[in-house]
């Protein structure tokens, strides 16, 4: 008895102290959280707020997200407002410095990524625009580097002995998003050009990679909901575009989508945003994997 | 030139800067022409390439400014005006982190006076909070809003419904926000959220059950919160709040009380379906002429539900009687429903009824309309 209670002491110490050695890591996204993975590895212990399945615009700051926040060596965002109406408050009631934006803990994984649509003026007459640009930039595989590169610096900067380490994942990641980058595209060649409808504006950065067309999307302007007119109009764009796809996203409804495809006969797919939409996505690669596959399924 | 005024051309000024800096070349990076030579060309290139120089804008240096419009309507009945309508109240924001170590929030409102129509100016919450204590600790200081339950720390136009419920009002009237300093702890646990507040301000001037002292007696609250995580779609929220104070009659009256707040939102919908059920219970003592002890009570609950993306239904049933009269009884019921254009913009109309022992039946018809221009902080979950 004596020495189950020894060694049950000795276990409880030694994992403490191989929990204490990792860095502890909070992202807003399940994105950012299996990249942080692919970079940090062992030497980390990773936690995404808000689920693969859910709008990354709208998650409910609660007040359980302050614990994990309080004990976290590094946050990290995907930043340009898409997390504004959340993850700030969260921030300011976590009471840890290391992670407040500014501090060293505080990684924009936007940083160094080349924008598409940054606005010259602000109206929000025009929904809900973002004043620096489209924010779902991850969804282009290219920018996936970028990030990467990011959240490595920001390991480099808590774990400067492990930077060898963390810069060999860096290089592994790398590689393996240009393998199969190479793969994608090629799967995607020949459907080059062929023109799509969204419900939402979050897919600029994947069909300026993949050279899809989105001719119009379900939302009048970003964040309105489906309107009859706009039914309608997209109605006629589907028809006379000869479209095949309309394209949704886990978290919106497909009930106007549906409407559309009923008079149209055009098919409604909903695609992976972030890892975690779907069983299948189990990391940043599996979520193009899919999106593609699901794609071509629906073209074909 | 009063603080309003002041604020106002603080505010005018900004948004002439942030106008400006908004103002970028726009950027868009061309589209791909020959999507194979460019993968190649990343195949041939063992580092991340780097980017092109995109102009981006620092407006974090900036404050969040914000303008909320409360339009209202209403019809009452037994008043000798049963119709009327205008502007309630406008608010400005302005909330920015300081520096490292802190951040500040500062509220002024313009407020409608019910009896005479004119508008007076107000600070409502000017406060500074520190981001970098030790142990967990954060540290207020300032005018704000009591940490008492669920409906104090909340600013009118964020609740779902038009008429504070009557047992509030019957104990803290439009609410207490009042100046001092308040300290809380986030509570080591990690089974689930705890956070202990105790916060020491003046005294509020104009309250049903507190008033500023001259002495040395000064309003103390204390507030535990404990959140609990039910499922990844659900919560509940329970808290406990004691306040003590200087009263009208030169002695002191103590309130305990009790909220209770579950709520559901599916994790993968939550923008198009939710359910909240809150509640509130206030246990007042109050030392009163020859030192009678009075002891009353007052509770409401209420349940909130999202059917659709935009439409919202509260209902509200209020039993209370008044701090210096427990035989006081009143009972009040209220629907509301709100239409929720955008976040920055609802229309909400309300039909509520409250019979009492001492008078007539009251019955009245709200109509809101709130609007937000400028960047508005979130609010509390």
């Amino acid at each position: 008895m004596k020495l189950k209670f020894v060694f049950f002491l000795f276990a409880f110490f030694a994992t403490s102290a191989i929990y204490a050695t990792k860095i502890i890591v909070v992202t807003t996204t399940a994105d950012l959280k299996s990249i942080t993975e692919l970079i940090g590895k062992d030497k980390v212990d990773v936690s995404s707020i808000a689920t693969g399945y859910q709008n990354p615009h709208f998650v409910d700051p609660k007040p359980s997200y302050i614990i994990k926040l309080s004990k976290a060596d590094m946050f990290v965002t995907v930043g340009l407002d898409l997390e504004t109406g959340w993850s700030p408050q969260l921030l300011s009631s976590s009471r840890n410095l290391k992670i407040q934006k500014g501090s060293n803990g505080y990684v924009d994984a936007s940083v160094g990524v080349t924008l598409m649509q940054v606005p010259s003026s602000i109206n929000r007459g025009e929904g809900d625009i973002h004043i620096y640009g489209n924010p779902h930039y991850w969804l282009d595989p290219v920018n996936g580097k970028q990030i990467a590169k990011n959240i490595c610096d920001g390991l480099e900067k808590f774990s400067p002995e492990n930077k060898d380490f963390f810069e060999s994942n860096l290089k592994d990641f790398n590689t393996k998003i240009d393998l199969k980058l190479k793969e994608w595209t090629l799967k995607m060649v020949p459907y080059k050009g062929v023109k799509i409808i969204a419900y939402h504006n979050e897919w600029c950065y994947f069909e300026q990679r993949f050279g899809i067309i989105i001719v119009d999307f379900m939302e009048p302007k970003p964040g309105i909901p489906p309107t009859p007119s706009q039914l309608v109009k997209i109605i006629s764009e589907v028809k006379s575009n000869a479209i095949k796809v309309i394209i949704s996203s886990p978290y919106f409804t497909t009930s106007s989508s549906d409407v559309v495809s009923k008079q149209t006969g055009a098919k409604t797919i909903v695609l992976g945003t972030s890892v975690g939409a779907f069983d299948s996505i189990k990391d940043y690669f599996d979520l193009f994997d899919y999106n593609i596959d699901k794609l071509i399924q629906g073209f074909k | 030139m009063n603080y309003f005024t002041k604020a106002v051309l603080i505010a005018i000024f900004f948004s002439s800067i942030s106008s400006k800096l908004f103002s970028q070349n726009d950027s868009i990076a061309k589209p791909d022409s020959i999507l194979l030579k460019q993968i190649e060309k990343q195949l041939n290139s063992s580092q991340t390439s780097p980017s092109p120089i995109q102009v981006r804008t620092a407006p974090s240096t900036l404050p969040d400014i914000s303008v909320i419009g409360d339009f209202q309507g209403s019809y009452k009945n037994n008043v000798k005006r049963n119709f009327d309508a205008g502007i309630n109240e406008a608010e400005l924001s302005l909330q920015s982190v300081v520096d490292p170590y802190a951040r500040a929030d500062f509220f002024f409102t313009l407020a409608k006076d019910p009896t005479t129509g004119k508008f007076t100016e107000d600070l409502e919450e000017g406060y500074l909070t520190t981001l970098s204590l030790p142990a967990h600790l954060q540290l207020k200081v300032g005018k704000f809003k009591s940490a008492m339950g669920r409906i104090n720390p909340v600013h009118s136009h964020a609740l779902p419904f038009i008429s504070l419920p009557d047992a509030y009002e019957s104990y803290f009237g439009e609410g207490i926000d009042d100046e001092g300093v308040s300290l809380s702890w986030l509570i080591p646990n990690s089974l689930f959220y705890q956070e202990l507040v105790v916060q020491v301000t003046d005294g509020p001037i104009d309250n049903p059950s507190f008033s500023r002292s001259v002495g040395n007696t000064y309003l103390e609250l204390v507030h535990l919160k404990n959140f609990f995580d039910l499922s990844p779609n659900a919560t509940l929220e329970l808290g406990f709040s004691g306040i003590t104070g200087h009263n009208f009659y030169d002695l002191r009256t103590n309130i305990a009380a009790m909220d209770l707040t579950y709520k559901w939102k599916p994790v993968q919908f939550n923008t198009y379906q939710s359910f909240t059920w809150q509640s509130e219970a206030y246990f007042s003592n109050a030392d009163t002429l020859n030192h009678k002890v009075v002891n009353s009570f007052g509770m409401y609950s209420f349940i909130n539900f999202q059917f659709s993306k935009r439409m919202f239904f509260t209902g509200m049933y209020s039993y209370t009687n008044k701090p210096y009269s427990a035989s006081t009884i009143e009972n009040s019921f209220s629907a509301t429903i709100g239409w929720y254009a955008t976040e920055f913009q609802k229309l909400e109309i309300e039909g509520k009824t409250t019979s009492s022992n001492m008078g007539k039946e009251q019955n009245q018809i709200l109509l809101r309309w709130i609007f937000v221009i400028g960047t508005h902080g979130a609010h509390q979950y």
